[in-house]
């Protein structure tokens, strides 16, 4: 036999030869890692589930205006510039963000009290082609109502009242998409800044006439609000915070986001510290296990000192031992985990592409990488003890 | 240089506090046979340690210590097995190797191959030829000294250390296995020092012996070997041990 492969021989031939105490051990070890491994892939599905959810709905990234304010160029700029900003849009004071009516006089359908948004490329709810002066996306909710599709005209009625007296502006409006119910829920119609302006300025500026209001105007110098969306969940408090340096009031549209980054946050530091006390005691379990096979062989480590085999080829037996049964006992606990996390999916499954539990190949990775780190770093008692043992101990045994 | 197998000057070990083993002069040549003759308890096997290197000598002055032409200072390599073997009282194999293996353990540690001839032919004179394949724990003690022996000298050592090796068989078995140790360190060309307190009967009856004195020095007992011999003559035991141990 190579020398070199000797410890590894002797390694593996005493495991054999002590295969009940080894059959402890790696049943001790997944009944550690296998709860461990099945948690892990419990906050990996559910967690990721959720916050996949989350991030995939755009309204949840939604930044909302409180109240009216006065925001002019610099600030538009300074937050178009920021990375953290997905989308960004003036926007109107609330109250004449709305239309009195919405008509699609071709199936005699009438919706009133319509909420007005404004909308340009790159709106995260509003997809190809974007909206432009003179054509709208309408929410699916109203389109159902109205019976719109995309081509249809929808008349756009305004009104004012001056001294008392009523005036009724109207506006033909081509649809060019339907929002989808998952990305806003409620009735509402998704038109282009100019659109809207117009209908604040009729409302605002008695000098307006009905036959004037949709002439071309020059671009007020502040707008009372704003549509911003952020570029990722994370990214919304910090977003929050420059607002309020800004002086300009907002909230998340989604409180729960924020909520539950900071509950993913959470479970992830608890389990990370189930895991670290989970591996503190394996790492002592094994490292008295490690210590009790070389106390157990004392003799014959005596004996192959005497024989004139190599301390460092000693040391490397139990090394050996200690990575032999670390990776048995994460093969086997995988081996047990992954169909308990199909089991459960399989389970919990409600039709959909959501997963309960998963575990990735990092995982996999990192648990026998750290495994191996501390089935080394467990071996160091019998290392020492091996330094220890003197060939003379064979010659006085007797 | 007298002794081609194992030439020794002044080595020795204090095993506690007022208490000391010495080998004062031992050189064994090759194919001869040496015996430690002393009674039990006064440190043949330490004797067997210190030669093999199992326990290191302490300081004393003008010490030498070579085996097989091979310096065996403490930190010198080991000698490894076709320079000396060592057959323990206790019989002691690796449990978890079957007996092939452990035959074959010291050359297999030395990164050599055995000789295949040698391995059966030493197989079939111990008897054991039909055990290749069981554990320690599957044969009885006399099969498991045998074993042993096998393994001290497959590597056909210059030296073989033999310590009490037929303490644990009955008298019938004792001569046979001590006659095969003879036999087998002729065909081998060992040199061969035994610590045994049957030898004055038997096969290794007519061996020469080490002498044995107790000499106590200023309060501490000295088990000296080898002192007294013709080689003493130029190494006078009571001012070396006087210059060592103060």
């Amino acid at each position: 036999m190579a020398r070199s492969r000797l410890p590894w021989s002797l390694a593996r031939r005493e495991l054999r030869h002590e295969w009940q105490s080894a059959v402890c051990f790696v049943a001790a070890l997944v009944g550690i890692l296998a709860p461990l491994l099945v948690m892990l892939a419990l906050k990996n599905g559910m967690i990721g589930t959720m916050v996949g959810r989350l991030v995939e709905d755009p309204s949840n990234r939604e930044i909302l205006a409180v109240g009216a304010g006065r925001y002019g160029a610099d600030f538009y700029d300074g937050l178009a510039a920021r990375p953290d900003v997905a989308f960004l849009l003036p926007s109107t004071r609330s109250i004449n963000a709305q239309a009195n009516a919405v008509r699609n006089a071709d199936a005699r359908q009438l919706e009133r009290a319509v909420t007005l948004i404004p909308s340009a490329p790159g709106d995260p709810l509003v997809g190809a082609p974007a909206v432009s002066d003179g054509t709208l996306w309408v929410t699916a909710t109203l389109a159902e109502k109205l019976g719109a599709a995309p081509g249809a005209t929808l008349e756009m009625i305004i009104e004012r009242e001056i001294d008392g007296r009523a005036e009724r502006v109207r506006r033909d409006l081509s649809v060019g998409g339907i929002v989808p119910r998952d990305l806003y829920g409620r009735d509402a119609v998704f038109l282009s800044l100019n659109d809207l302006l117009a209908v604040e300025r009729f409302r605002d500026d008695r000098t307006i006439t009905p036959d004037t209001w949709t002439d071309a105007r020059p671009a007020p110098e502040t707008y009372a609000s704003f549509r911003l969306y952020a570029a990722t969940l994370s990214d919304i408090g910090p977003l929050l915070k420059h607002l309020d340096a800004l002086g300009a009031q907002a909230r998340p549209r989604a409180e729960n986001a924020e909520l539950l980054l900071n509950f993913r946050q959470n479970l992830n530091l608890i389990y990370t510290l189930l895991a670290t006390l989970a591996v503190i005691g394996f790492w002592a379990a094994m490292a008295a296990n490690l210590r009790g096979m070389v106390e157990r062989q004392r003799i014959v480590f005596s004996l192959l000192d005497l024989l004139g085999l190599p301390t460092r080829d000693r040391q490397l037996v139990p090394v050996l031992q200690g990575q032999i049964l670390v990776q048995c006992g994460i093969l086997l606990t995988l081996v047990i985990v992954l169909p308990v996390t199909f089991g459960i999916n399989l389970m919990f499954a409600d039709g959909g592409p959501d997963v309960i539990a998963t575990l990735g190949w990092r995982d996999v990775l990192a648990t026998m990488a750290l495994g191996a780190v501390t089935g080394v770093t467990a071996t160091v008692w019998a290392l020492r003890a091996i330094v220890s043992i003197k060939p003379s101990e064979v010659l006085r045994r007797a | 240089m007298a002794g081609n197998a194992l030439h020794i000057r002044n080595i020795g070990s204090h095993l506690e506090p007022g208490f000391a083993v010495v080998i004062e002069a031992i050189d064994i040549d090759r194919g001869e046979v040496v015996v430690l003759d002393a009674a039990s308890g006064t440190g043949k096997s330490t004797v067997l340690g210190l030669v093999s290197g199992a326990i290191p000598s302490d300081d004393f002055p003008d010490s030498v210590h070579v085996v097989a032409g091979q310096d065996m200072s403490p930190g010198a390599p080991h000698p490894g097995p076709q320079n000396l073997g060592f057959v323990l009282q206790t019989n002691t194999l690796v449990p978890y190797l079957d007996i092939r293996s452990n035959i074959s353990l010291p050359l297999d540690i030395a990164g050599m191959r055995p000789d295949p001839d040698w391995f059966g032919h030493l197989c079939a004179r111990l008897g054991i030829r039909d055990l290749m394949q069981r554990k320690p724990h599957q044969i009885s003690v006399g099969q498991r000294q045998r074993v042993s022996i096998a393994r001290a000298f497959l590597g056909r050592p210059a030296l073989l250390l033999l310590d009490e090796p037929v303490s644990a068989l009955d008298p019938a078995n004792a001569e046979i296995v001590e006659t095969l140790i003879s036999l087998l360190a002729d065909e081998a060309g060992s040199g061969v020092l035994l610590a045994s307190h049957q030898a004055a009967r038997g096969i290794f009856a007519s061996a020469r012996r080490t002498s044995y004195e107790l000499r106590v020095f200023e309060g501490v007992s000295y088990s000296v070997f080898g002192g007294g011999d013709a080689a003493l003559d130029a190494c006078p035991a009571p001012r070396k041990l006087a210059g060592g141990v103060m």
